[in-house]
């Protein structure tokens, strides 16, 4: 095995505190007093005290033992954990985008206004929608304010009896949730024996109570939902509106647009299909796009340009607005990347990506059909799009090692694991996105490394029971975590004495 | 020519094609239904070249004045500190950025032990047991707090000061509207823009789930009741949430020390550029109750050992609070947050220190009462409108002068200055009144600049 | 009685959910079965109904009236559904602090709550005994 991640046993940051030590400098002194009642001030604060240098040790072991797409390959199904360009990084860091103030007077500002503006008509064009709000940050939040967008839009036809929201058994779990924080029930329907939606289930769940249908397509299983012409009409005679979850536009680039398709509200993982880093967990961005009857309800302020006097400004005066749903206009750093990714690759780019991850999801699929232990659950006879879900069922039936440990020995590859909770429609399910970043010869050691941990799962279970032991720590014990939580240096303290 | 990030040539994806029995990639898109097929190229600008990006983006953004490049006095929610440089080589680290979400605890540790610090480090900073780690910024983690509220205790109203953040408040409201919740104001004593603690009690029924106050004030000034506060919401049941500038807390006390039950704020002046209001940073923590723990949204790690006991590890905890396992039942939808901010803002506590983040306090706060002390010497000017102690951040009338904020402000940018952020349309009945800010990034020799200017623009002195 | 590696003790009442029924006089204890704790590994929480609350006897479609309280593992929550219709009368708080008396005593110290039956004679009928729940078991 070639890989071997680093391992330092790292005390935390408070444990390498030393007094007097500091990490910072200050232009000058404060001279003045500050007029403030002595019981509002503070007695005491403790934050490490370290140098610079033994700050950015710290944290460069840290990062040692940690793993990206930069260290190797990453399929985590539904997240398109492609390569990040670091143009893109290097333009958000200018001083010219990352040192302006959002309530500037807009004259100050017209570069970012004019990239905002760009950007949307870019999105609105991917999707087939007509305006994107550029606010919400994250896929979640996207998802939240098309529900807002959703019941705004109910109330203006006076349909108040509209509280239902239906969601897909395979939906990723934001969808339900987002739907619930919006304050609507969730209805699950079933998937069919085709892993697409049932459309007799759909028609049977659709009522004067559904307020909106929200679906993923290609969807979690990385099928296509080929009736999704049918599947819009019975949402729509049922007065409900179609909502987009864009995780995995990565698969349609360019071939389909989901406006066309006939939804109503598109949203976006600037982070996933536009490349812009995740960061561990964030930031993201998760724009919302929609079609013409809805777009009053978008989140105020827009972007508008006027031609007449060649400016962009920001557009307040929006009365059906659902308001703000962020402090600000959105994550304008991460907005420049996705902007700047665009740009590098262009219509006939985007279109490369679509076909070339497809290709690589439908190669790892059928090299992996033919390698003991995984199955597909759903439909073998038509191609998958972006990512493809396989079941480690028969592996966990004959050796009873599943999912959760096959995943742990890839570890020790090199390899990230794939998503394997989810969806949980399919047992033992891994969920493999390649994305298109990924070379031939990295998907055939993927396929590769699934087959030797077949065959040792068989002849030397142990081999893959321990897993992982290349990766800096093996496995924890996360029931104890979870029973008794030690969410903080205080409370570690707290417990190290006990 | 091929693509730079797309490794997999024309050549090879041939071979690829021949090898799982495909004729061609349109086999791949077969099952997408004709009257949907894209029958034409995406209208988007065409492709260049890294170069060529890089400039014509540089070019688009030179348009914008950077803040660093002029002198500003905007705050408000989002406030300009310097980033040390070391913050930035360390986030840029491309084993975090371009990591994902620590779901494998084993190749992950370093964003783990990170995010445990960081959590730490707010929950010190606040005075609070239990951080999470992160939220999208400060308006929806007060959002996400009325929400806990409302479920902790099983009721529906949740109170705020009048004077609020309108953008934050409307964000309450969206978040609100969901399982209804009503969002009550309450006064303030106009003379020195403390809550209305009359007001208060008479709107703390058995039907409150929770009492908002930020402090320091959206207005720059100290709420000093936060006793008395706590104390009314406690009285009748309901749970003291408050809001902040995490930056103020290397001065004032902590607000987990005067009776909070929840505490959020923007942690994005630890270490994050200002960057047009985001990337952000959404603080949260809360006091450690399991009933609090156990409605906390967002992600949480956990300290704990390998599962022979020998060694120290993080993980992610308490998940089944979260969506990808609650789904409807979820505490929120949230899944990624702002991880890597609060990795920045970690390794700023932890380079300034206790030290070094009260002096950046005082030294925020002193600049602030010098600009006030020589604004007061303008003619027509009066700064701050509130009788009370403030921290960097203070406001400015001009309705004795015959010009508005507006005008000031255009007068000032033709001096290359930017002015404070006029809060007209937010509470008309302050009058022409503006918010204006001062941090580390100001000299002395700025804020005479401003004053000269004011002076001129005004036309005298008192 | 075991069902293949699962304990299955006599002298109680089962249901298809995987409960166990004791019956204490008036009352009845109720509690997870061992097979069912196994599916569900590691317990590290377990939400507790009110005391005072009224439960309705499960039925195949599932409902908020009939849950009595959830048990989580690190991955996964479970809930729990009344086998009888009832009062719930008393909680067993030691599972706030040791949830993981499910996994180790589930018939036990391990017991979720005691209900006041309102339909006792009708609703036993719905439950199997050791020997039919046994069977049940083993062909799952």
């Amino acid at each position: 095995m070639s890989y071997r991640q680093a391992r330092w046993v790292e005390p935390l940051i408070f444990e390498l505190s030393k007094s007097g030590r500091v990490g910072w400098t200050l232009p000058e002194k404060p001279q003045e007093q500050i007029n403030v009642p002595k019981e509002l001030l503070r007695k005491r604060l403790e934050l490490p005290e370290l140098s610079e240098p033994e700050v950015v040790r710290h944290y460069t072991r840290l990062s040692q033992m940690n793993y990206g797409v930069d260290s190797g390959f990453y399929p985590l199904g539904s997240c398109t954990m492609k390569y990040n360009p670091k143009v893109c990084e290097e333009l958000a860091a200018l001083e010219t985008a990352s040192c302006i103030h959002p309530h500037q007077a807009e004259e100050t500002v017209q570069g970012a206004l004019e990239i905002m503006y760009k950007l949307e008509q870019c999105l609105a064009e991917i999707a087939g929608v007509v305006r994107v709000s550029l606010q919400t940050s994250a896929g979640a939040h996207g998802e939240f304010v098309a529900m807002l967008i959703t019941r705004a839009y109910h109330i203006s036809k006076r349909d108040e009896k509209r509280d239902q929201v239906i969601v897909p058994d395979s939906a990723h779990g934001t969808n339900p949730a987002s739907a619930a924080m919006a304050g609507y029930e969730v209805v699950t329907v079933p998937s069919n024996a085709r892993g697409r939606v049932d459309l007799k289930a759909l028609n049977a769940a659709v009522s004067e109570r559904s307020a909106a249908l929200m679906l993923t397509n290609p969807n979690t299983l990385g099928l296509f939902e080929d009736q999704i012409i049918d599947i819009a009409n019975v949402i729509h005679d049922a007065g409900g509106l179609l909502f987009y979850d864009g995780a995995n536009l990565n698969g349609i680039l360019g071939k389909t647009r989901p406006g066309d398709m006939g939804f109503d509200i598109v949203h976006f993982n600037l982070h996933k299909t536009f490349s812009t880093p995740h960061g561990g967990g964030g930031p993201g961005a998760g724009p919302v796009g929609v079609q013409k009857e809805l777009e009053k309800f978008l989140p105020v302020p827009l972007v508008e340009y006027d031609k007449k006097r060649d400016r962009y400004y920001l557009d307040y005066d929006r009365p059906h607005s659902i308001g703000k749903i962020k402090g600000f206009y959105g994550n304008f750093g991460v907005l420049v990347k996705a902007y700047a990714y665009l740009l590098l690759m262009g219509a006939e780019g985007l279109n490369e990506v679509t076909e070339a991850a497809v290709l690589n999801a439908n190669y790892i699929t059928r090299k992996l059909l033919g390698v003991e232990g995984y199955e597909l659950k759903f439909d073998a006879s038509g191609p998958c799009k972006h990512e493809v879900v396989f079941s480690a069922e028969p592996l966990k039936r004959e050796t009873g090692i599943g999912a959760h440990l096959v995943a742990k020995r890839l570890l020790d590859f090199g390899m990230h694991a794939p998503t394997y909770y989810f969806p949980p429609i399919v047992p033992e399910a891994l969920m493999i996105e390649p994305t298109e970043s990924e070379s031939k010869e990295e998907l055939d050691r993927f396929v590769n490394a699934l087959r030797m941990i077949s065959e040792e799962a068989r002849s030397a279970p142990d081999k893959v029971s321990s897993a992982p032991t290349a990766t800096a720590i093996g496995r924890l014990d996360e029931v104890k975590a979870s029973r008794q939580p030690i969410l903080s240096w205080r409370a570690y303290r707290k417990s190290a004495k006990e | 020519m091929g693509y730079p990030y797309i490794p997999n040539t024309r050549e090879i994806r041939g071979q690829m094609l021949r090898e799982i029995g495909a004729a061609n990639i349109d086999e791949l898109f077969a099952d997408i239904p004709p009257q949907i097929r894209l029958k034409r190229k995406l209208k988007l600008p065409p492709a260049m070249s890294e170069l060529e990006v890089k400039r014509h983006v540089q070019s688009i953004l030179a348009k914008n004045n950077p803040f660093t490049q002029m002198l500003s006095f905007l705050g408000g929610g989002v406030w300009p500190h310097h980033v040390p440089a070391h913050i930035r080589s360390l986030v840029q680290r491309s084993e975090f950025l371009t990591s994902y979400t620590p779901y494998q605890p084993e190749a992950s540790q370093g964003m783990l032990q990170a995010l445990f610090e960081y959590q730490s480090m707010i929950a010190e900073l606040v005075g609070l047991e239990v951080a999470n780690s992160s939220m999208y910024d400060w308006a929806t983690a007060l959002g996400e707090a009325a929400l806990m509220c409302a479920r902790v205790t099983r009721r529906q109203k949740f109170i705020v000061p009048k004077l609020i953040s309108k953008d934050r408040l409307s964000v309450l409201r969206n978040y609100a509207s969901g399982p209804g919740l009503e969002v009550v104001e309450v006064g303030y004593d106009r003379r020195t823009g403390q809550l209305d603690l009359e007001q208060l009690r008479a709107e703390l029924g058995g039907d409150v789930a929770g009492v908002y106050i930020e402090n320091p004030s959206y207005l720059g000034f100290l709420e000093k009741q936060g006793d008395e506060i706590a104390a009314a919401a406690h009285k009748t049941g309901a749970l003291f949430v408050v809001g902040v500038n995490p930056i103020s807390l290397g001065l004032f006390k902590a607000p987990g020390d005067y009776g909070a039950d929840i505490v959020v704020g923007e942690g994005q002046p630890l270490g994050n550029p200002v960057s047009f209001g985001g990337p952000s940073l959404g603080i949260f923590a809360c006091r450690a109750e399991l009933k609090l723990i156990r409605q906390l949204p967002g992600r949480l790690i956990g300290a704990t050992t390998t599962l022979d006991g020998k060694a120290r590890g993080y993980c992610m905890v308490l998940q089944t609070r979260e969506q990808h396992i609650r789904r409807e039942r979820a505490t929120s939808s949230i899944c990624t947050n702002e991880a890597l901010c609060a990795v920045a803002a970690a390794i700023y506590l932890a380079s300034l220190g206790p030290r070094g983040l009260r002096d950046l306090a005082e030294l925020c706060a002193n600049n602030a009462s010098y600009a006030i002390k020589k604004i007061n010497t303008i003619k027509g000017l009066r700064a701050p409108i509130f009788e009370a102690p403030h921290f960097n951040e203070f406001t400015l009338n001009c309705d004795d002068t015959r010009v508005s904020i507006q005008k000031l402000n255009a007068k000032l940018l033709k001096h290359g200055i930017q002015g404070g952020k006029p809060l007209r349309t937010e509470f008309p009945e302050l009058g022409e009144t503006a918010l204006l800010c001062t941090t580390e990034l100001h000299s002395r020799k700025d804020i005479d600049r401003l004053i000269d200017a004011l002076t001129e623009v005004l036309g005298g002195r008192r | 009685m075991k069902a293949g590696n699962y304990a299955v003790p006599e002298g109680l009442h089962y249901s298809r959910e995987h409960e166990w029924v004791k019956l204490e006089g008036k009352l009845a204890r109720v509690g997870i079965t061992d097979y069912a704790q196994s599916k569900l590994g590691d317990v590290v929480y377990v939400e507790l109904p009110e005391i005072g609350k009224q439960v309705k006897q499960v039925t195949e479609q599932k409902t908020k009236e009939m849950e009595i309280g959830a048990v989580e593992s690190i991955k996964a929550v479970s809930a729990i559904y009344s086998p009888l219709s009832g009062a719930v009368k008393e909680i067993n708080a030691a599972l706030q602090e040791r949830p993981e008396l499910i996994n180790t005593s589930s018939y036990n110290e391990g017991w979720i709550c005691v209900l006041e039956p309102s339909a006792l004679e009708a609703e036993l009928k719905q439950l199997m005994d050791a020997k039919g729940y046994a069977e049940y078991v083993k062909k799952l």
